[in-house]
């Protein structure tokens, strides 16, 4: 009963659908709200984003990790028939992992927003929700041209997120970050639109179907040059390693963490970027395998660099969420040298370790918040012994920190040890200057947790310090416990992916070898 | 020529529209002048008329008045985009210029003979017809550009859209000359005949000559670079409602023309060397446009470099000249009027008054005070810059997509720099309006129900189109083949 309920069965709508209509539709009802109704637009929001979490946990439940492709709950239905272009939908277990993360994080977003102090509370909810709708429709898109609207729906308003409820120079952060992620995206609008143009002409099937495109290059039937391939693929990966960001395209995420407000952070660390290197895994490598094999030592190199950059610059931080950006531009660059390496070990890495990555930094930003929606200051001088104060938060900053650093037992360490020991067997060098990211990461977390919350309790503003409330907490815990569970017993996530990734490192290994 | 003497009913019927329209305005003049008492209903009288002329005009395609003007699914879609936006300046036109008293029977007068023009032209094959709707949509643009006199500004702008006009007016006439000197025809049924037979013909220079004169002109009308010098000071000048009014259905107009009379000269599409021209203005109209638009301060000057980047986008259209392409420039003309028209209806609304200059800066924390304006505001804005889900993502889809199955990729991809430069301006847009705090108190008048009424309809235009732009591209289909068998 409740799950035919949940499922919308009785409207006519499919579970992805639903997932997808169910945000906007909240946000569309929070614009009929009064601004000052406080409670009834919590509660809409938060109801929501409850609702769609528990579809997308129906999603997780009802699938089979088993279909083939993504073929599961595939919906196909014309939407520009002149064109081919399709309302086309369909997970693998990649999609229905950051799915779950992304109606997660959301949720854990709004729930903290009620116990925090926000103006325009309307538009704030509004806003996530519409962006849960762009980031969700971006997993599950499977028609290029339908992906670039949802990959540009979330443009709009992670802007207002910034704009309105950031930082000092928020303006300045949320255009950097629109025009830094709007530059990308319109490089492969275009390269989408020639790809459909070459489909038709080798095959003479009108269709911007991903299943398609990679049924086509499969067979070889584009026969593309390798310049105009490799061009191709610079136009698509560049729209994703800007998102994810790889050095040096990532100048625009530490404003952006910095300015935003914390959800906003949570949502940007915990899914924008890894859409990123979902984009990756889902078009960049399966669309031009070749030149994807090809470029691998120059996207290798620089994600190199991003690791020790990242991690370098995260250790000479002094306010707390630049640290934690930083420390994201180096995660994320290990998660796209995972994916390059190509072999089995560290494509499952990197896929872990995005999900871990949204959870732990997700937790960071989100304890960061908790401190700062107290002090009003995110610099670690301001703060220092505050664990006698703040035990709770305290105990979660410090697993969420060793999540992030990779401790055994948290979900991090598996995702960082599965990349680095398939990037062992691949190329030695890559490995030891990936390892030392984990190092300099425990180093700067650790740092971190100890200039914050440990020793001398010495500033006097400190003393009103209050631990957390209801709503974080409730925010916050289940996050922690994802953290813990997926560490200590990460098998369920392992079998959800596989056939994931198998296909990608067939894909590589296809070309590696020819 | 005899057929002119023979009007038949047909011929009657195809031009009803044009009738209804300038029979109405007759009405609402001699009403303004003897019936003073009856002005408040002038608005829903205008509006009745169009509703009317919009009923008349479903006819069955065909040529009429011995082929110098055609009903076809082509002149059908024209007229849509005409009357709507008739309709939109009139809808949100009343409450702003009721402010300054300067709420005439004149203005829905000249309105309506001015979108009576615009039919004509966009019906007429043959030259000179189209010359009659050029002039009958142009001169009471004149006039309602110099609306407010006693401001410089505005008269600025009527005396400069004037002269201006006139000078390409007479250009278009010289190049109809040429042609009809060469060909011995104004026809663009009877050219299109000759251009099939003989292919020297597209090269002839006399042709040639007389085309490029032609394509000025209504370059001029579409305010494409180089020939769009009036466009920032007019808009400035003119009343808000009616450069709503301006800002698209004039470009329609001229657009549909330009297809027509491209398919007349080179029917298998604009090889050499109308392609390489048309390039050239889109090229220089989405650089220069975007690029201008970013140091502009006051809003209509700010749309107004905005519009002239905006056609460059359709120039690309009529560069192609695919069918695709035809299609594509027709829904985005469609979107352009919605997105367009939302534009200048909020910036209509707010104000101390029509002869305020309307500075970036008045916005400033509108998203608090008017949620719904500064909402439709922002919608507009996101649709000019083209992001989905808006019906300007769809126009850009369409044009762009068949430029790169032309081969043209250097024109799609002029055309994405220009959309990211024009993120500058138009988000900037946004930022004021949401982020920003008031400098000073503009007061905004939000109490005016049939402006709601428009605001209402171009926000589900916007998004709906956007959403499920299938209907549209089909209406827009049926048009673009209208054209020709191509």
């Amino acid at each position: 009963m409740p799950t035919s309920f949940l499922n919308l069965d009785w409207l006519g709508a499919d579970l992805l659908t639903t997932l997808l209509v169910l945000p906007s539709l909240g946000a569309l009802v929070l614009a009929f709200l009064p601004k000052d109704a406080k409670g009834a637009i919590l509660g809409v929001a938060v109801g929501v984003a409850g609702l769609t979490f528990a579809a997308s946990v129906l999603l997780g439940v009802r699938f089979n990790p088993a279909t083939p492709g993504l073929t599961a709950f595939r919906v196909s239905k014309p939407w520009i028939p002149r064109f081919g272009i399709r309302y086309e939908l369909g997970v693998d277990g990649l999609a229905v992992a950051l799915i779950l993360l992304t109606t997660l994080l959301t949720l854990s977003v709004l729930l903290v927003s009620c116990g925090q102090h926000l103006t325009r509370l309307k538009g704030y909810m509004a806003a996530f929700l519409i962006l849960e709708t762009g980031m969700l429709g971006s997993l599950v898109a499977l028609d290029a041209i339908l992906f670039y609207v949802f990959w540009e729906v979330m443009l709009v308003p992670m802007y207002f997120i910034i704009g309105i409820w950031g930082g000092k120079r928020r303006i300045y952060a949320a255009m950097k970050f629109f025009l830094f992620t709007m530059a990308g995206s319109l490089l492969m609008f275009v390269a989408i639109l020639f790809v459909a143009n070459v489909h038709l002409h080798r095959t003479g099937i009108q269709s911007f179907s991903l299943v398609d495109w990679t049924r086509a290059v499969a067979s070889g039937a584009w026969r593309l040059p390798a310049g105009t391939e490799a061009l191709l693929f610079w136009a698509f990966a560049l729209a994703f390693l800007v998102k994810v960001p790889l050095w040096p395209l990532h100048t625009w995420l530490p404003d952006a963490h910095v300015e935003a407000p914390t959800g906003g952070s949570v949502i940007l660390a915990g899914v924008l970027l890894k859409l990123g290197t979902y984009g990756l895994l889902r078009f960049a490598i399966p669309l031009f395998p070749g030149s994807a094999v090809r470029y691998t030592p120059l996207i290798a190199a620089l994600a190199l660099i991003g690791v020790v950059y990242g991690a370098w610059v995260a250790f000479a931080q002094k306010d707390m969420k630049k640290l934690v950006a930083y420390s994201s531009v180096s995660h994320l660059a290990l998660v796209v040298l995972g994916i390059f390496a190509g072999t089995a070990m560290a494509v499952t890495g990197a896929i872990v370790q995005m999900v871990g990555h949204g959870l732990t930094t997700g937790l960071l930003f989100l304890l960061v918040g908790v401190l700062y929606e107290r002090r009003h200051t995110r610099e670690m001088a301001d703060y220092g012994g505050v664990a006698a104060r703040v035990p709770v938060t305290t105990t979660l900053f410090l697993v969420s920190a060793l999540g992030s650093a990779g401790l055994p037992g948290l979900n991090g360490f598996v995702g960082e040890f599965l990349i680095l020991g398939g990037v062992f067997s691949v190329n030695v060098l890559w490995c030891a200057i990936g390892a030392t990211g984990m190092i300099l990461g425990a180093v700067y977390l650790l740092t971190l947790v100890q200039k914050v919350f440990w020793g001398p309790d010495l500033v006097p503003e400190n003393r009103t310090l209050t631990d957390m409330n209801g709503w974080e907490l409730a925010g916050a815990l289940p996050l922690i416990a994802l953290v813990v569970a997926l560490g200590v017993y990460p098998a369920p996530l392992l079998r959800l992916i596989g056939p994931s990734v198998d296909v990608v490192v067939q894909i590589l290994r296809a070309k590696g070898m020819s | 020529m005899a057929g002119f003497l023979h009007v038949t009913a047909g011929d009657l019927a195809a031009v009803a529209p044009e009738i209804v329209l300038s029979l109405a305005g007759i009405l609402l003049i001699l009403l303004d002048a003897f019936a003073r008492p009856t002005r408040p209903s002038f608005p829903y009288l205008s509006l009745a008329a169009i509703a009317l002329a919009n009923v008349v005009g479903a006819v069955a395609p065909g040529t009429w008045f011995a082929g110098a003007v055609e009903t076809s699914a082509l002149t059908r879609f024209v007229e849509m985009i005409a009357l709507g936006g008739a309709a939109l300046a009139i809808l949100g036109g009343g409450a702003a210029l009721s402010r300054d008293a300067k709420n005439l029977g004149e203005f829905y007068a000249l309105l309506l003979w001015s979108a009576a023009g615009a039919l004509l032209m966009a019906k007429g094959t043959d030259l000179l017809v189209v010359f009659i709707g050029l002039e009958l949509m142009s001169i009471p643009l004149y006039v309602l550009a110099a609306w407010y006199r006693e401001i410089p500004a505005s008269a600025e702008a009527g005396m400069k859209y004037f002269l201006m006009g006139a000078f390409s007016s007479a250009i278009l006439l010289y190049g109809v000359a040429t042609l009809y000197g060469r060909t011995g025809t104004t026809s663009l049924t009877r050219l299109l005949g000759l251009a099939t037979g003989a292919s020297p013909f597209a090269f002839d220079p006399l042709v040639t000559v007389g085309t490029v004169a032609i394509l000025a002109a209504v370059a001029f009308k579409l305010a494409l670079v180089p020939f769009h010098s009036w466009a920032p000071d007019v808009y400035q000048g003119m009343t808000t409602p009616a450069v709503t009014f301006l800002s698209t259905v004039p470009k329609a107009a001229a657009a549909v023309f330009l297809i027509r009379l491209l398919h007349a000269i080179a029917p298998s599409g604009p090889g050499e060397p109308w392609r390489p021209l048309l390039s050239i203005l889109a090229v220089a109209s989405i650089l220069f446009g975007n690029i201008v638009a970013l140091s502009q301060r006051d809003l209509k000057r700010m749309l107004a470099y905005s519009g002239i980047a905006q056609m460059g986008y359709l120039a690309i259209a009529l560069a192609t000249f695919s069918r695709d392409a035809l299609e594509g420039a027709l829904v985005f003309l469609a979107g352009y009027l919605v997105t367009n028209a939302a534009a200048f209806l909020t910036v209509a609304a707010l104000s101390s008054g029509e002869t305020e200059p309307k500075t970036l800066a008045d916005l400033a924390g509108l998203g608090r005070r008017n949620g719904a304006a500064a909402a439709l505001l922002t919608l507009s804005m996101i649709s000019l810059t083209g992001l989905p889900p808006t019906v300007g993502f769809i126009g850009k889809l369409l044009v762009f997509r068949s430029a790169i199955d032309a081969g043209l990729v250097f024109l799609a991809l002029v055309g994405v720099f220009g959309s990211l430069v024009s993120v500058g301006y138009y988000l900037r847009v946004v930022y004021v309006l949401w982020m920003k705090e008031p400098t000073r108190e503009v007061p905004l008048h939000e109490d005016d129900v049939m402006a709601g009424a428009a605001w209402l309809l171009l926000s589900a235009g916007i998004l709906l189109f956007g959403l499920f732009p299938r209907g549209l591209i089909d209406v827009a289909r049926a048009a673009a083949q209208a054209v020709g068998s191509r």
